[in-house]
């Protein structure tokens, strides 16, 4: 990628982040790089504060952002997102060419990349790297490779992928983080010990790691990219307590602090040396209703209950205004996402009606499962108590330790509970195959919902190469799911960051990493 | 002389009952907690399949008693097990934390005395004067704050008005760790002090009254050289006890203070595996932590009795 493409995206990024923010008082931010008109500063560290620790590097079994949003530093796939999250951009590739059948990939190699080790990056590494993610299969994230069938290294610079089936979703996937480059057999190491220390073609070089305390990058100076490094290296310390990140990053002692809650994100937009970014997302919250439970089989039933969300309050008690109601199965940073100007708002006369064609005219009497300590899960359901009361329907509150919830969603032993989901790839199938499609592992997302329909447009679209094509088969999908109200959509929120106005460059994807390659501070 | 520490060892034999009882208690107890580690691991993409999959991996589909079986037999050849969640050496994730924590509890027990000594000593130099009242004052706030909101202000005055202290953290280095746990022990030790005012208080008032005190004035000793020369040892006798008690607490509290300043110790550990499910780690900080509580109980006495010749714990009567 240019130095001019990525502050465009960066550009767009931030636009983007002040219309999701507008109702908030907007975003403050000047983040995209291009307002220090001086050029970029070199050396220094950069300090990110935030709530948990990485638990390992294995970028094929490893499944927590904290983890992932630093192994994208060390290691690089061929493809990645743009920043705007729209589209799939070379990046150690540099060009590739489709077969007539759709089968048969083949992908140029970008010259002159070398490891960190100052081995040069070579097809064989990549063929490695890609078959060592599709081994994991379903325990690890192998099966986003699941369409590959070979992979073969034709030349020094050339990889061919054979697939078994037509699979749009390809390009996305192979930019996913587990499909990263890494050295050939692992460079003559055991998994284990490569691991531990990983590396890669990536701009930060792996250097330290204080379990439970910090984790440190350097820079990594042979990298290939025209711009950046900068920075001579990258700390992420751990800082569990939100109140003492925010304390941090005002009293200048971490340069950023990754996800503040709602509450000190809101002061800390107007503390001094202090600039709060609202960074677009994919991420989507909604209440999933089990349809193994009466009354919940019923159409009428759950789209009275959507018509009784009051999504503006949640959007503002919840995320103080720095988000928006949620209309569609995907959310507005995920590709083929199509608005939905009928999606229900809060509309009593409506719900009403609804209930009373329903299987429970008189209203009934269910139950919300919630994760303890989770203020915006306890806000969301105390909003919906309330709104439910009035159409007859008495909601009990239940609350349970968040590994607990988890256990009795994985068991179908709820009535309803709130959910969130984040795209880690640049492609919608991730998503609606494990929302909508029963045979995703999850019973829809543990809905239990299966409509056949929706199940031929998933699997359409997923072989559909034609962007226009698919778009159109995505939009019938988001409407037919949103008729069968299968989930109540509530809001999309972006990614809180709050950082030192010193820190320049710095930007989220909508997939939730962050290129830390031309990020640089002033003095 | 040492006869009077011939209690040690029985004592240190007793403690082996009460270490089996915590492991078994602990263990029994986290893996009744609903929630399960793979969920965890796994995050968003957890479907059952692949929970019941990394279970199978983890060992946690075997029997509770053949897990808990597993563990002790480990536990005998030194063997805390390997962290669920990092797939590490508990030992190394807990031998990193001992430290930091036992340097925090040491600082805030020094932080302590430095401010209980001379605050009681000036309280009960004149009983019901201005100074004591001053004192008392002191005490019922200490008693009053919560912990977590000390800590608050102190990092909100110092840390982030003033830019004295850091806000949090450890520090990266070993001439950084001093600084960065200033604050912390200090919210600690303003919580101990109270109860080690009150008894040094009431013991020195105690002890200016009896007649050895008496005959030292007598020849001459006043001020500062009677207070160390004749009352202080007698006046502490009591307090060992109480800071002996204290302690057991101070670790508990530094669960929470550990949190509010970002502070990689047991507590943090602890918190951490407990949100996570992550059982080995659990079962270790909790068996270090009786350890540390059996290992100051033990050692309040052995100080309580090298400073007072009368104690004889010993012997047949008391024991």
């Amino acid at each position: 990628m240019t130095r001019a493409t990525r502050l465009r995206s960066a550009g767009i990024a931030v636009a983007a982040a002040v219309a999701l923010t507008a109702c908030g008082g907007g975003s403050t931010s000047t983040s995209g790089g291009a307002a220090a008109g001086s050029g970029p500063v070199e050396g220094g560290d950069l300090t990110i504060a935030r709530a948990a620790d990485i638990l390992a590097m294995d970028k094929t079994t490893t499944f927590d952002n904290n983890s992932i949003y630093v192994m994208q530093q060390i290691m690089e796939p061929l493809f990645t997102v743009s920043a705007d999250g729209s589209e799939v951009t070379p990046l150690l590739a540099t060009d590739y060419t489709v077969s007539d059948d759709k089968l048969t990939y083949t992908i140029k190699l970008r010259q002159g990349v070398t490891f960190s080790t100052g081995a040069p990056m070579t097809a064989a590494d990549v063929k490695f790297s890609i078959d060592e993610n599709t081994k994991t299969g379903a325990d690890g994230w192998g099966f986003v490779n699941a369409a590959i069938d070979t992979v073969e290294a034709t030349d020094d610079s050339t990889v061919t992928i054979t697939l078994k089936y037509a699979w749009a979703p390809l390009l996305a996937d192979l930019a996913l983080f587990s499909n990263g480059v890494i050295p050939a057999d692992y460079g003559g190491k055991t998994v284990e010990e490569f691991y531990e220390a990983p590396v890669g073609t990536g701009p930060f070089l792996w250097n330290e790691w204080k379990k439970g305390q910090y984790l440190k990058l350097t820079k990594n100076p042979d990298y290939w990219g025209e711009d950046g490094p900068y920075l001579d290296s990258v700390t992420w310390t751990v800082v569990p307590d939100a109140n003492t990140r925010k304390l941090q990053v005002q009293g200048g002692q971490v340069d950023v602090d990754e996800f503040p809650d709602w509450s000190s994100f809101e002061s800390l937009k107007t503390a001094p040396g202090v600039t709060a970014t609202a960074f677009p997302s994919t991420r989507i919250d909604y209440i999933a209703f089990n349809q193994q439970k009466t009354p919940f089989e019923d159409v009428h039933v759950r789209r009275a209950i959507s018509y009784a969300i009051d999504r503006e309050s949640m959007v503002k008690t919840v995320l103080y205004g720095n988000g928006q109601a949620a209309d569609s199965l995907l959310s507005p940073g995920t590709p083929f996402y199509a608005a939905n100007p009928d999606a229900p708002q809060l509309d009593l006369e409506k719900a009403k009606a609804e209930l009373a064609e329903s299987s429970q005219p008189n209203g009934f009497a269910t139950s919300i499962l919630i994760n303890a300590g989770d203020p915006n899960q306890a806000s969301v359901s105390q909003i919906m108590q309330a709104q439910l009361k009035e159409i007859g329907i008495d909601l009990e509150i239940k609350t349970l330790d968040p590994t607990a919830v988890k256990q009795a969603r994985n068991a179908g032993d709820f009535d309803m509970i709130i959910s969130g989901w984040t795209m880690d790839i640049p492609d919608p199938d991730q998503w609606t195959s494990f929302a909508v499609d029963p045979e995703g592992g999850s019973h829809s997302a543990y809905t239990y919902y299966d409509n056949p329909d929706v199940v031929a447009l998933n699997k359409q679209a997923q072989a559909e190469t034609d962007d226009a094509k698919r778009a159109d088969l995505y939009e019938q999908l988001q409407a037919q799911v949103a008729e069968d109200s299968f989930a109540a959509y509530l809001y999309y929120s972006p990614y809180a960051y709050a950082m030192s106005t010193k820190v320049q460059g710095f930007a989220v994807t909508p997939l939730g990493n962050y290129p830390l390659a031309g990020v640089y501070k002033t003095s | 002389m040492l006869d009077r520490f011939r209690f040690v060892p029985a004592r240190l034999l007793q403690s082996v009952p009460v270490v089996f009882g915590v492991t078994l208690l602990v263990f029994f107890m986290v893996h009744l907690l609903p929630g399960n580690p793979a969920l965890t691991i796994l995050g968003q993409s957890a479907t059952p399949e692949r929970v019941a999959a990394l279970n199978t991996q983890l060992g946690l589909d075997e029997p509770l008693w053949d897990q808990y079986f597993l563990f002790l037999e480990r536990l005998l050849s030194g063997d805390l097990g390997t962290s669920l969640t990092y797939q590490a050496p508990v030992s190394g994730l807990v031998l990193d934390a001992i430290p930091i924590t036992l340097s925090l509890l040491a600082f805030a027990l020094v932080l302590s005395l430095v401010i209980s000594v001379p605050l009681a000593a000036l309280a009960a130099s004149a009983p019901g004067r201005l100074p004591d009242m001053v004192v008392r004052v002191f005490t019922l706030l200490g008693q009053g704050m919560p912990q977590f909101w000390v800590g608050i202000m102190l990092i909100l005055l110092l840390g982030v008005k003033a830019r004295a202290f850091p806000v949090g953290g450890y520090g990266m280095t070993a001439a950084e760790h001093p600084y960065y746990l200033f604050l912390p022990a200090l919210t600690m030790a303003i919580a101990m002090c109270p109860t080690t005012i009150r008894s040094l208080r009431a013991s020195t008032i105690n002890v200016l009254g009896s007649d050895y005190v008496g005959t030292a004035r007598s020849k001459g000793a006043a001020g500062i050289s009677l207070f160390r020369g004749h009352v202080l040892r007698n006046a502490a006798i009591p307090t060992v006890s109480i800071i002996g008690v204290n302690l057991g607490y101070l670790v508990g509290g530094s669960l929470v203070i550990e949190k509010v300043f970002a502070i990689p110790g047991l507590g943090s550990l602890m918190i951490n595996a407990i949100f996570t499910r992550d059982f080995p780690t659990i079962q270790a900080v909790a068996l270090f932590v009786a350890l540390f509580v059996i290992v100051v109980g033990i050692l309040t006495d052995v100080v309580y009795t090298a400073i007072d010749p009368r104690v004889d714990l010993s012997s047949k009567e008391r024991a």
